[in-house]
């Protein structure tokens, strides 16, 4: 009686381990990892799932925030950081003292795009206008030609690239509002700006869809040409760093942007091509 | 207090027990209903032909033959509709410029409109990302799509003191006077016809990998990982656990050290698990180096240390709970302590300590903080088992998270989410289950 559990038991024990490494065949040893922004994210997970399909690399894509990709990058723990801002100073410090050589290779080009509600009438502000509402200046729609409505104010938490991109290409030296409420994803900003109608966020190029509206800045649309040729004003890169110049497979996959697929996925996201 | 009051007090205090099972019931049920009746529609929905195509495209599952025939049916019915569209563009192009510019706009909508609906136009060139190659794989979308397509939703901004209301134009109105016009009412009566639905059971969303980051496929990749990472840490944890009681209940020395250690102990239950997340990161992975990057190791060991109070503190209780005329016996036998313990003690105690393991295992399994920075990404192929030591891997906890706020798509894939939550919550129920099943045939082992 005993046996046959003993028997039974290690069949299970069998089956289970069949089943567990039946993972996907891949190429011996070889993988990427990547890790940060939440906004070059749907990037890299795009060139991820392409470039496992055509070299059999494997590719593990986080979305943790650029801050986060860089301290990945810096501890070495990933192979090429995600980041919506250039790195800091004090991080290109950190990665010396660590023996890191973190090299900048631009994706794509972003628009930041100011985002609200659909219902909300307003359809374009200024720069001096965006920058008032997040210090707390302008506290109602109504003052900048909307409706007679609080403005609630959304930001992106401090470990993001695209707040730090936010406060260099808006705020300039003034402090964001304290009163601004903070969410930590561009997927959880555009939820609740399309869920809340008198919000105000500020999301990537590529998150903007029909739940919310794109406003103009200076009178101008945030849309591929507009980024491209630079008029509109709140435009920056996004990159994926690097230790070293890359070499083997983190070359192919970081040259990925200059080729004719890579470009399509870009443009099919929603970004703009840098090349 | 004579003998009706008590009578009285019985029976209100039973009812009262029996209420508040009662309500429990109702809460589990409004909490589980919705999760197994969303969950299940990311295995049961009514297909369409694209998502057959999907299928044999990138899985090669399917009738080759009988798919052919349908996907001939289908664009019997759609080849109408492109003609419509092929004669509109013909037509916008002898328009006067200003009359063209007027409904380029319009049209380029209604084109987009039409992709998302039945997927690429023919002829135009292939996207590369597999969500823009096919058409809605679920019927409930397209009814969604065909909505977009036939009606354009506009704000009326005309009262500036009230807020915004929605409202839709008809898509054909505006296109009134062109051949264009007949596409909305042909494509309306005949979506059936060009998408052909049919009830499908779709199981290979358990045993799939997801493909473009979620938008088709399963989550095979999740669950494996999920699983990977609960075991781990109960092979660290438990053994762990159990040792350390065994310590604080047969040898440590009633004291001020011992009550320090003991304290500490339960102070560890309580800490917040994003801090036993950030301590994983920064002890195992940037000081320890036990992997190059995050890892399924990484990630059990932090599981591991956050559920390891509870372990101890539950084999504790039962090692204690072991009569003390068990351990007399023994001693009396002549057998040594540590005889005792691996012999009497702990057999005794095994249903107890289980208890406690399987508690433990099933919020190792549910725990998202822990793993965000030592093993959990968003995107990644199911690993195998040699590849644990150095891989990180998507779990289901993280990626209901990242489904639910972060994906880019997120209100597109709601069906995926609940799948994975009704997966996960299976999984923690049927370790729970095989659990209380092993128990009660060790007790009843122990008994007999």
């Amino acid at each position: 009686m005993k046996k046959m559990n003993m028997l039974k038991m290690a069949l299970y024990g069998a089956a289970m381990i069949g089943l567990m490494t039946s993972g996907e065949a891949l190429a011996e040893g070889k993988k990427l990892v990547l890790d940060g922004s939440t906004t070059v994210g749907p990037l890299a997970k795009a060139f991820a799932s392409y470039y496992t399909k055509t070299t059999g690399v494997e590719v593990t894509v986080s979305e943790s925030g650029s801050g986060n990709g860089a301290k990945s990058l810096i501890n070495k723990t990933c192979d090429i950081a995600d980041m919506s801002r250039a790195m800091k100073e004090n991080e290109l410090e950190a990665a010396k003292s660590q023996g890191v050589n973190p090299v900048q290779n631009v994706v794509a080009l972003d628009g930041l795009a100011i985002i609200v509600h659909p219902s909300n009438r307003v359809k374009g502000l200024t720069k001096e206008q965006v920058r008032d509402i997040y210090t707390g200046k302008v506290t109602n729609w109504s003052q900048v030609g909307g409706p007679k409505a609080p403005i609630v104010v959304i930001q992106r938490e401090s470990n993001s690239g695209t707040q730090d991109s936010f406060k260099e290409l808006i705020m300039g030296e003034e402090k964001v509002s304290e009163k601004a409420e903070t969410q930590a994803s561009n997927g959880a900003i555009k939820s609740r700006v399309a869920s809340t109608p008198n919000a105000v966020g500020f999301v990537g190029l590529a998150f903007v869809n029909r739940s919310i509206k794109a406003l103009a800045v200076n009178g101008v649309k945030p849309e591929v040409r507009t980024v491209k040729d630079g008029t509109y004003p709140v435009h920056r890169k996004l990159f994926m760093y690097t230790n070293g110049q890359p070499t083997g497979d983190v070359k192919k996959f970081i040259d990925l942007p200059k080729t004719p697929a890579g470009k399509r996925m870009i443009t099919e996201i929603g970004f703009v091509n840098n090349y | 207090m004579n003998l009706g009051t008590r009578k009285l007090l019985d029976r209100s205090f039973t009812a009262l027990g029996v209420g508040s099972i009662v309500i429990m019931g109702m809460m589990l049920l409004v909490v589980l209903m919705p999760i197994l009746s969303n969950g299940i529609t990311a295995n049961v929905f009514r297909g369409t032909i694209e998502h057959r195509k999907l299928l044999y495209n990138e899985f090669r599952r399917g009738d080759h033959a009988e798919l052919q025939r349908q996907i001939a049916e289908s664009d019997a019915a759609r080849r109408k509709a492109y003609a419509m569209m092929a004669a509109f563009e013909a037509e916008m192009k002898l328009m006067s410029e200003e009359k063209h510019a007027g409904y380029q706009e319009k049209y380029d909508q209604v084109k987009s409109a039409m992709k998302a609906l039945l997927g690429p136009v023919p002829g135009e060139e292939l996207p590369e990302l597999t969500r823009f190659k096919y058409g809605q794989t679920r019927w409930s979308k397209a009814e969604e799509r065909l909505h977009e397509l036939l009606y354009e939703k506009q704000w009326d901004y005309s009262n500036p003191d009230v807020e915004a209301k929605e409202y839709d134009v008809s898509r054909a109105a505006s296109f009134q006077g062109t051949s264009l016009v007949k596409l909305f009412p042909y494509v309306e009566s005949n979506i059936d016809r060009m998408l052909l639905p049919e009830w499908t059971v779709y199981w290979g969303f358990i045993t799939d990998s997801s493909i473009d980051s979620h938008m088709f496929g399963g989550i095979w990749p999740e669950i494996q990982g999920t699983i990977f990472l609960a075991v781990g840490a109960m092979l660290f944890a438990f053994p762990l656990g159990v040792i350390a009681a065994v310590y604080f209940t047969e040898y440590a020395r009633e004291g001020f050290f011992n009550s320090l250690l003991r304290s500490a102990n339960s102070t560890l239950a309580g800490v917040p698990s994003i801090v036993f997340g950030l301590f994983g990161l920064a002890f195992f992975i940037n000081t320890l180096k036990v992997s190059e990057s995050k890892s399924v190791l990484a990630g059990s060991l932090t599981l591991a240390i956050m559920i390891l109070p509870t372990i101890i503190r539950s084999a504790e209780e039962a090692i204690l709970s072991v009569p003390k005329t068990y351990r007399e016996a023994s001693l009396s036998l002549g057998s040594s302590k540590w005889n005792t313990i691996v012999t009497v003690i702990l057999p005794a105690a095994l249903p107890g300590i289980l208890t406690g393991g399987v508690i433990s295992l099933g919020r190792a399994a549910g725990e998202t903080a822990p793993i965000i920075f030592t093993a959990a990404v968003s995107v990644g192929s199911a690993i195998g088992l040699a590849d644990v030591f150095s891989s990180p891997t998507p779990a289901l906890s993280w990626n209901i998270y990242n489904l639910a706020s972060e994906h880019e798509a997120a209100s597109e894939i709601r069906h995926v989410q609940y799948g994975m939550v009704l997966a996960l919550v299976t999984i923690v129920l049927m370790l729970n289950l095989s659990a209380i099943i092993l128990r009660a045939r060790i007790s009843k082992k122990l008994k007999g």
